[in-house]
């Protein structure tokens, strides 16, 4: 892989174990992220994509080290984050900050939106004194609130709002990059729109890079430069974004796709929707073979025994698919009438 | 006759900070059959609409309407007794969570049992019969050994059709959905909601659809009703609203919508500011703080605009007084500045 990569992560894992009985006996395990690979280049925001369960926050907590890692390695500019001593993590901080999904679970109620904003800055020790208000000031109207509001707590904020005032915390420490988990899910369409400018303004103003976690492929079209597609605790296909909606090659990201109602009625009388069959299935316990054969359309007998691996089809354009590979690299016609 | 009649509903809270006015003079029709969109933001008073019709709000709710009426039958003046007939019988609701709408302690075959022996007084054999049938209508698989399951053992899906099931088991005139798919991944929520349209065209059901997700209106409603602070400001089928909307606020709300078919990339047009404040509605027009459209007369109170073939919008944009105001696009559209009456609203 490239070495202008911001951050790479190499043949990562996540199990979480599961202890039961009187003696808390280990008896299996949540197979959150299980072997994953990738890389994401400066400047770019790539988005992450999957249903529940398929390991998408998972994958943002381990690369802030917010959580270890099972098995393998995540490097940020070229230097190996699990590996790095206490000081190291702190600097390391600095450059990587989070911004949640639940603006009403992320904010401390007894603190003021200044103290807030500003606590980044003491730990970091950026900052000392007048300086913190000053700088909290300008981050305030940096994403689109007023200096006065420093004083105020979190419960007088808007749902927008308060994602606004998480947005600046993150900012305090100038980031280079950012996990955005799911930050626009809480909010209405309306101010949907407002959070999604913002982060899309701070990144040209910035030069940040972003891995956009999100269940909504409509906004992840909009911000992403590139999109991963997760299943069940491994990426299925990652491509460019305009390959990957154009011309999705996994069954799974063309039924996602699919699946997804566009505010156009005429437009979705003529599309035919791919509807699955079954649920999901648990990452505890996840199906033999490639993850993806218990709900595929186009399933075969090896995809039962064989798991596939991420393979590149095109230019930068990969996919774990036994047809896909068994058809030259062509997706199955899933949606066609 | 209309399967339901809305007319002027007006529900407040009691609260500490003084009444809450969360539905301000909604009104609409539905008739036998139909699928119905509500759509609106949070605050909106979808959700409150749907119960204060069902009657199904607490105490410090206060519901007045000219006129709330199913099949002909005004809903107001039925005992509680009677209400408790209608409900889960005539009128099914599904909500948002089905975790939560499910109790956790009995198993699903006894709650579905529990609503068609009530209801349709089948006997304990007959009740379980039913079940079955009803489980296997919304593809649980094994509905007979799935009957002595409890919530916690399905998933969120299932749980979804477990609820749909036990709503259509009395066979209703009448469905409220209240974000039915919203708890539900994507590929999950197309199960469920073709699962709701083959089941409608089998029972002839009518379907209110509340939901905040234009995309699952457009996919699933004939005709769409646009809420904004407590009361309609858009209404038509869903070609008319999603084609050609007339109330900014319906507009403003499409362009800040990032599109799964976008190609290229086109920056969103978010609205404005916050939703309004419930406790002190404006006296006009409640999306008038956020209008980039907005005139000194939007502060009276704003009568609905026809635009033909059942299309009518609250906007003053459409009154003769301001064809000189309208921007380009709306500026070429052919209005008629009187109320429909078909859903005209009583003034005070």
């Amino acid at each position: 892989m490239n070495n202008g990569a911001l951050l790479e992560a190499k043949d990562l894992y996540k199990y979480f174990p599961i202890y039961a009985g009187l003696m808390s006996r280990h008896i299996a395990d949540v197979r959150a992220v299980d072997g994953v690979s990738f890389t994401i280049e400066e400047g770019e925001t790539l988005g992450l994509v999957g249903e529940s369960g398929s390991g998408k926050t998972t994958i943002g907590r381990l690369l802030l080290r917010l959580l270890p890692a099972t098995k393998g390695r995540i490097l940020f500019e070229n230097q190996d984050v699990f590996a790095m001593k206490r000081g190291e993590v702190r600097r390391l901080r600095r450059s990587m900050q989070i911004i949640f999904q639940d603006p009403f679970a992320s904010l401390n109620p007894r603190m003021t939106v200044g103290d807030i904003i500003g606590e980044p800055l003491r730990i970091h020790g950026l900052a000392t004194g007048k300086e913190i208000d000053v700088q909290v000031r300008e981050l305030l109207e940096l994403v689109g609130l007023r200096p006065y509001h420093a004083n105020r707590y979190p419960h007088e904020f808007s749902g927008g709002q308060r994602q606004r005032v998480g947005v600046a915390r993150a900012l305090a420490v100038h980031p280079k990059f950012i996990v955005c988990d799911e930050p626009v899910s809480a909010l209405d369409v309306s101010i949907q729109a407002q959070v999604i400018n913002l982060l899309e303004d701070l990144q040209a103003k910035f030069k940040l890079t972003y891995l956009f976690i999100a269940h909504d492929l409509s906004v992840v079209r909009h911000i992403s430069s590139r999109v991963a597609v997760m299943y069940v605790g491994k990426i299925v296909e990652l491509a460019d974004r305009e390959a990957l909606y154009q011309n999705p090659l996994h069954p799974y990201t063309q039924a996602l796709l699919s699946a997804i109602p566009i505010p156009d009625p005429a437009l979705e009388k003529r599309r035919k929707r791919i509807v699955l069959t079954g649920d999901i299935p648990s990452p505890v316990n996840p199906p033999s073979g490639c993850r993806f054969h218990t709900r595929c359309p186009v399933a075969f007998d090896r995809c039962v025994v064989e798991e596939p691996p991420l393979r590149e089809y095109a230019a930068g354009h990969f996919a774990a698919c036994h047809w896909v590979e068994e058809h030259g690299g062509r997706g199955p016609d899933l949606t066609s009438k | 006759m209309r399967l339901l009649e809305v007319r002027n509903l007006r529900t407040t809270f009691r609260t500490e900070d003084g009444p809450v006015t969360a539905v301000n003079g909604l009104s609409f029709g539905l008739d036998a059959g139909e699928t119905l969109g509500i759509v609106g933001e949070s605050g909106s008073g979808k959700s409150v609409s749907a119960l204060s019709i069902m009657r199904l709000l607490a105490g410090n709710a206060t519901v007045t309407a000219d006129r709330l009426a199913f099949n002909g039958e005004s809903l107001p003046e039925k005992s509680e007794a009677e209400m408790r007939k209608i409900r889960g019988y005539k009128i099914a609701m599904i909500f948002q969570d089905p975790m939560t709408s499910l109790n956790p302690v009995l198993t699903i075959g006894e709650q579905i049992a529990e609503a068609v022996r009530l209801h349709l007084g089948l006997g304990k054999h007959e009740a379980r019969e039913r079940t079955i049938e009803m489980l296997h209508k919304v593809r649980i698989p094994l509905p007979e050994k799935r009957l002595g399951d409890y919530p916690h053992q399905f998933s969120g899906g299932m749980r979804q059709r477990v609820m749909i099931a036990m709503a259509l088991s009395c066979n209703p005139q009448l469905l409220i959905a209240d974000e039915p798919t919203t708890a539900l991944d994507v590929t999950i929520q197309a199960q469920v909601l073709e699962l709701m349209n083959d089941l409608q065209r089998e029972t002839g059901a009518a379907i209110i659809l509340i939901t905040h997700d234009l995309g699952v209106v457009a996919e699933f409603c004939k005709n769409v009703l646009v809420m904004y602070g407590g009361n309609l400001v858009e209404y038509g089928t869903a070609e008319q609203i999603f084609e050609q909307p007339r109330m900014p606020y319906t507009q403003g709300l499409l362009a800040s919508l990032p599109r799964l078919d976008e190609i290229e990339h086109r920056r969103l047009e978010p609205i404005q500011g916050q939703p309004p404040n419930l406790l002190r509605l404006p006296p006009g027009c409640a999306f008038a703080p956020r209008c980039a459209y907005r005139m000194p007369i939007c502060a009276e109170p704003v009568p609905l605009y026809d635009f033909g073939e059942g299309h009518v919008a609250r906007c003053y944009l459409y009154d003769e007084r301001a064809s000189d105001q309208r921007p380009v696009s709306m500026q070429t559209l052919p209005t008629a500045p009187v109320a429909a009456p078909e859903l005209q609203v009583a003034r005070e």
